[in-house]
């Protein structure tokens, strides 16, 4: 515009003949008459991208004070640092507003998936934050089928990117997508499965990067691993449902995975796993990332074979019946690869000795290797050689012989161990030879020494529980090996010892060992020698009720435990065939807390009438339990509750008392007992309860004898000042007594 | 006719009731049933196992027929047997022995049919499902089992097979009390009572847990509701708990969940129960020695009979039916008493089922069933004209047969007269109108 304003004056000049015009310095000239007017005029000028000045008001804003759509818009920008300022952007506004993402949520996504495939690094690691910690967790479950299909046809274009970087990414991507709807796995698992085959046969790569295989790795046996556990948590839906017969669809909703999928997988996983071998025989250490790429192909593998096996028996419903599973199920040449490029390589052990450290990876993946191996064991039909390498191994596992001495292998080893411990039970009655003892005496060595609270000793627990009680019900028909009597005998005196060992602090171990026992009490043939075992427990186990110590009570971990733990408890009790008067002691020694809810006094004498009733207690026995209950309970005469808690006591102890039969019968035989009892100055409600189990039982005309009632009225002035003295309004004498004196 | 029956653990014999007039008819005598131990077969007879010493080496089961006081028929397993079950018809009892095996019988024969061992302590109850197919058990182990008769005949499965059941479910911790099962085939449902406070409810195809209901106190006995509404549950603390299973429930604090109120007037235990389709009516029996019938719509107890001082223990609603006329030949209304061991003689011989020919037509449509070995054995008897009334029988129908022969033979002849004679009438009147006509 400058410009052309200076010819225009040049042509001016030539028309005049040099005259010159006088100018004042600091005055503006004035325009020239033929000036265009420039300025352009206009109402308003919208610039939606730029305006810093837009009004933004009500509307909800990031940081950097740009709307939701600003940012959206912003994501699509050619600048990559743009793009990624964006997503920032927009994972600040969600944040601060989280109620944007629930109205905005579809074009959010239909807008951010764009992204998955981005060509930029950084851009789809802060995408990937962006969905992780905002989108995912702000959103529940009703969205979850929209927002998978929008998701989900970007994901797969990017996994089959040209970029190997956008594909691992991409497998991240759809594991965190897995994480937060689990269900969604089925539905794609075959092209997932098939994806990841193809990234894994370019092994160009791993060798230079396998960080990233290891991510992408770990989302493999993430979703795998969704493959059988799927099972177990729809069966806990099921108990807590609320409705007895819902509808259910009929459309199996796990297995849409084909077994040659499957097959194809794990060969070429197996393919994988053959790259790494020459690492074991480098000198160098064995690095974490590779250790953790073998881990993972090596646990995928697992998990597979585990799912193939359960497929494989789901089909051939005749295999049902069949003890012993048919190796031909299981494709010949298939077995032959898995058997010799897998399992043949075990053990895998380090050519060059370095250090601990190294011991207790290579201790881990043998563990694995082992696994998968006894999953197989029965399908592929293994050289007996190399069935005893594994059994040499396991042994030496259990004896915790492989793993180094520090703390960490220590933690290794108890981390590890329990998932070879489910088929110890198996393997036990399946090997030849020496193998059995040596094999039950390993596994006794860990169930004694792992420390009690662990999650060894849980799977411990369960393995005793497989072999004390094959199937789940009967007994084990294999007791006359005298040997593998000899070790369960060990374990079941193990149990108690445990038991007060756990203390009150742990209460779900508690549970399973109360669990254990209980079920060996119930399973225990009258005769076996398990069933005299059991009935020793009873000896060790008053120390979790309470014992005497020099007159006072010590009380055992019984009431402290929770309320399912103390009922556990319980019910063992009922199942000793003949329970000693020590045993009922301990029990009522406990009834002395103040701190036992009453519910559990109404309970134990509940159990214990029964027990009483199938006759597992002597008469005697059970009534003098009975009668120091009344005796020995301490009502605190302040609280109201512990009044009423004592007088439901006295009323069930009656009922107990008139149910065992005729009431003269029975006072005759309570009746020193009791009146011994009287005489002891005890406390004055006390007192009144056994003076109404008297007028109870008793009949008119009295058939109490002539020297307890002289012994009777003895003590009664005193009691009657006594009551008199107090005058607690609730204590009343039956007036009938008076009568029957 | 309803007719209420109550029996008890002590020797107060069996008290019958008409439900709806409310008079006390005959009373049986001499029996102290256990839990569970009284049924009436078919409604054809009584029967009920009696309570032994412990020691005792042989059980006792007894027989009562409708109209006499005295039991009939004593017989005496191997083993105290406490549960009592015999299925609709009334063609097998099963009995549980406390140390665990279940015996089988034909009640036609009172042949042993099967033993088994069921449980490792003893039986406490028995039950049949609706279609007689199964039998459910439940154990002082607190395990509960089911078994399917077909199996359980099915000698190669049980050889290959590792168990003989079907299902077997080992949640309660303390022993079964009572077990009922629903309607509906393969969607039936089991509840189960428990000495832990509990009642559980499965799927009886499955053997799946459906739900645990939590009691204040132990429960005893249940009952369901044939529309499987609410199952009934009676209690040591002598309440009768209603229980949600279809119907809906709000959480209450009071009871418990899904408990959604309570039947209150016994002030001890109540020991069993029975629904009274008639009238939509619950029966309660307590340790107290009476049976109370509750009216389900208004909750009011509306009848009381008082049986015995001592705890009444089963409580059975029955249409007692006359017996049909095959035992006749023994002398008496009832069949022979249970075998004590299975026959060896037996154990050639197949154990195949033969669908009888019905009675009347208008008897019920369900066919009989009877063991091979019974009807092989009639056949045998007919054959051998062992039985003098069959002989008589021939003979009368020999002589039947004879006459009717005679009979034919005369109606033949007559029919042939008349035949003749109208022949040569037509004939005749044919000839007279044409020679009529000729003759015009």
């Amino acid at each position: 515009m400058v410009r052309s304003k200076a010819p225009s004056k040049k042509q001016q000049k030539r028309g005049i003949d040099f005259k010159k015009i006088k100018r004042k310095l600091g005055r503006k000239l004035p325009p020239p008459q033929n000036a265009t007017n420039t300025e352009i005029k206009s109402k308003a000028i919208v610039l939606p991208e730029q305006s810093v000045a837009a009004e933004k008001t009500g509307l909800a804003v990031s940081r950097k004070g740009l709307t939701l759509k600003e940012l959206l818009q912003q994501t699509s920008h050619h600048n990559s640092k743009v793009r990624r300022d964006a997503l920032m952007g927009i994972k600040d506004l969600f944040v601060k507003h989280p109620a944007e993402l629930k109205s905005h949520l579809y074009v959010v996504i239909g807008k951010l998936r764009e992204r998955i495939s981005d060509d930029d690094k950084l851009v789809r690691e802060a995408l990937y934050q962006l969905f992780k910690s905002v989108i995912f967790p702000g959103c529940n479950q009703d969205y979850e089928g929209p927002l998978i299909s929008l998701m989900m046809a970007y994901i797969f274009c990017a996994m089959t990117n040209f970029s190997i970087e956008v594909r691992l990414m991409a497998f991240r991507f759809f594991d965190l997508v897995v994480q937060y709807y689990p269900g969604c796995f089925f539905s794609y698992a075959e092209k997932v499965l098939q994806n990841y085959e193809d990234i894994l046969r370019q092994n160009k790569f791993y060798v230079e990067d396998k960080g990233k295989l290891k991510n992408a790795l770990a989302g493999l046996v993430h979703c795998l691993s969704l493959l059988t556990s799927n099972k177990q948590e729809r069966e806990k839906a099921i108990a807590e449902k609320k409705v007895l017969h819902a509808y259910e669809l009929d459309a199996p909703t796990g297995v849409s995975i084909s077994i040659d999928r499957l097959k194809e997988l794990v060969q070429v996983l197996i393919g994988c796993f053959q790259e790494f071998i020459p690492l074991f025989n480098s000198t160098t250490e064995l690095d974490a990332q590779s250790f953790h790429c073998i881990l993972s192909i090596l646990q995928s593998i697992d998990i597979s074979m585990e799912f193939l096996i359960c497929s494989i028996l789901k089909e051939t419903p005749q295999s049902k019946f069949l003890q012993v599973p048919d190796p031909t199920m299981l494709d010949q040449t298939f077995s032959s690869v898995l058997l010799k490029k897998l399992l043949g390589v075990f053990p895998l052990n380090p050519k060059y000795h370095l250090f601990g450290k190294e011991d207790d990876r290579f201790f881990v993946l043998n563990i694995l290797i082992s696994k998968t191996f006894l999953h197989l064991r029965e399908w592929i039909n293994p050289p007996a050689s190399l069935f005893e390498n594994y059994l040499e191994f396991i042994v030496n596992a259990l004896l915790g012989k492989i793993c180094s001495d520090t703390i960490s292998g220590r933690a290794i080893w108890e981390k590890h161990l329990p998932s070879l411990l489910p088929f110890i039970p198996e393997l036990v009655l399946e090997v030849a030879g020496d193998w059995q003892p040596r094999l039950l005496e390993a596994f006794t060595q860990t169930f004694k020494l792992c420390s009690p609270d662990s999650s060894l000793k849980l799977s411990c627990l369960s393995a005793v529980e497989k072999m004390l009680i094959p199937r789940g019900d009967t007994l084990d028909l294999d007791a006359n090996d005298p040997v593998v009597v000899d070790y369960q005998i060990s374990w079941i005196r193990e149990l108690p010892i445990l038991l007060i060992l756990l203390g009150d602090k742990h209460p779900t171990s508690s549970q399973v060992v109360l669990r254990l026992i209980l079920k060996v009490g119930q399973f225990a043939c009258s005769i076996s020698s398990r069933a005299i075992e059991y009935e020793n427990i009873q000896y060790s186990i008053m120390e979790f009720f309470g014992t005497f110590q020099g007159g006072n009570i010590c009380y055992g971990p019984f009431t402290k435990l929770p309320r399912d733990c103390q009922e556990l408890s319980l019910s063992c009790v009922y199942y000793f065939s003949n329970i000693n008067l020590d045993l009922l002691r301990s029990i009522a020694s406990c009834f002395l807390c103040p701190e036992l809810e009453p519910f559990l006094f109404f309970r134990s004498i509940e159990v214990l009438q029964s027990a009483y009733k199938a006759g597992h207690i002597q008469i005697s026995d059970q009534l003098s339990f009975l009668i120091t209950l009344v005796t020995r309970f301490n009502v605190d005469m302040e609280s109201f509750r512990t009044f009423q808690t004592f007088k439901s006591l006295t009323c069930i102890v009656f009922s107990c008392l008139e149910s065992m039969g005729d009431g003269s019968l029975i006072l005759q035989m309570v009746e020193e007992l009791i009146l011994e009892q009287i005489l002891l100055n005890l406390p004055i409600v006390n007192a009144c309860a056994m003076l109404r189990v008297i007028c109870k039982l008793d009949s008119k005309p009295t058939i109490l004898s002539e020297k307890s009632i002289i012994n009777l009225s003895n003590f009664l002035p005193a009691y009657l000042i006594n009551v008199a003295q107090v005058s607690i309004s609730f204590v009343y004498i039956d007036p009938d007594f008076c009568l029957t004196e | 006719m309803e007719v209420v029956i109550a029996s008890s653990s002590d020797d107060a014999g069996i008290g019958c009731w008409d439900l709806r007039t409310g008079a006390e008819k005959l009373r049986y005598k001499t029996c102290a049933s256990p839990p569970h131990g009284l049924v009436s077969v078919g409604g054809r007879f009584l029967a009920s196992s009696q309570l032994r010493e412990p020691s005792a080496s042989s059980g006792s089961v007894l027989f009562w027929s409708w109209s006499k006081p005295q039991p009939e028929v004593k017989s005496f397993p191997a083993e105290p047997i406490k549960p009592l079950a015999a299925n609709s018809l009334g063609t097998y009892i099963v009995g549980g022995g406390s140390s665990g095996n279940i015996y089988l019988w034909e009640v036609a024969t009172g042949r042993l049919l099967k033993k088994w061992k069921a449980h490792l302590r003893g039986v406490t109850c028995l039950v049949f499902s609706e279609d007689d197919s199964l039998l459910i058990s439940g154990s002082e182990d607190g395990c509960i089992r089911v078994w399917s008769l077909f199996r359980i005949f099915d000698d190669v499965q049980s050889q290959q097979a590792s168990h003989l059941y079907e299902h077997s479910i080992t949640e309660h911790s303390l022993p079964v009390t009572d077990i009922v099962t629903g309607y509906g085939g393969c969607n039936a449902i089991l509840v189960s009572a428990s000495k832990d406070r509990t009642c559980k409810v499965w799927s009886l195809s499955e053997g799946r847990l459906l739900r645990n209901i939590v009691f204040p106190s132990e429960i005893d006995v249940i009952a369901l509701d044939p529309g499987e509404h609410v199952f009934y549950a009676g209690s040591r603390d002598g309440n009768i708990y209603i229980v949600a299973l279809h119907a809906e429930s709000k959480p209450s604090k009071v009871f418990g969940m899904h408990i959604i109120g309570l039947l209150s007037d016994h002030s001890k235990p109540v020991t069993c129960l029975a629904y009274s389709k008639e009238g939509n009516s619950l029966l309660s029996g307590s340790e107290d020695g009476m049976v109370k019938v509750w009216d389900l719509k208004t909750q009011n107890i509306i009848r009381m009979f008082r049986h015995a001082k001592g705890p009444v223990n089963n409580i059975l609603i029955v249409k007692p039916q006359s017996s049909p006329n095959l035992s006749k030949r023994h002398g008496s209304l009832l069949p022979p008493p249970l075998e004590k061991y299975a026959n060896s003689s037996d154990k050639e011989t197949d154990n195949k089922a033969v669908i009888a020919l019905q009675a009347t037509i208008s008897s019920t449509p369900e066919p009989f069933y009877y063991s091979s070995q019974l009807i092989n054995d009639h056949i045998k008897e007919l054959q051998q004209q062992g039985s003098a009334a069959a002989e008589i029988d021939v003979e009368r129908l020999k002589l039947d047969c004879k006459r009717s022969m005679q009979m034919l033979q005369q109606w033949k002849k007559m029919y042939d007269n008349l035949h003749e004679f109208c022949v040569d009438e037509l004939l005749d009147g044919h000839q007279v109108p044409g020679s009529e006509g000729n003759s015009a």
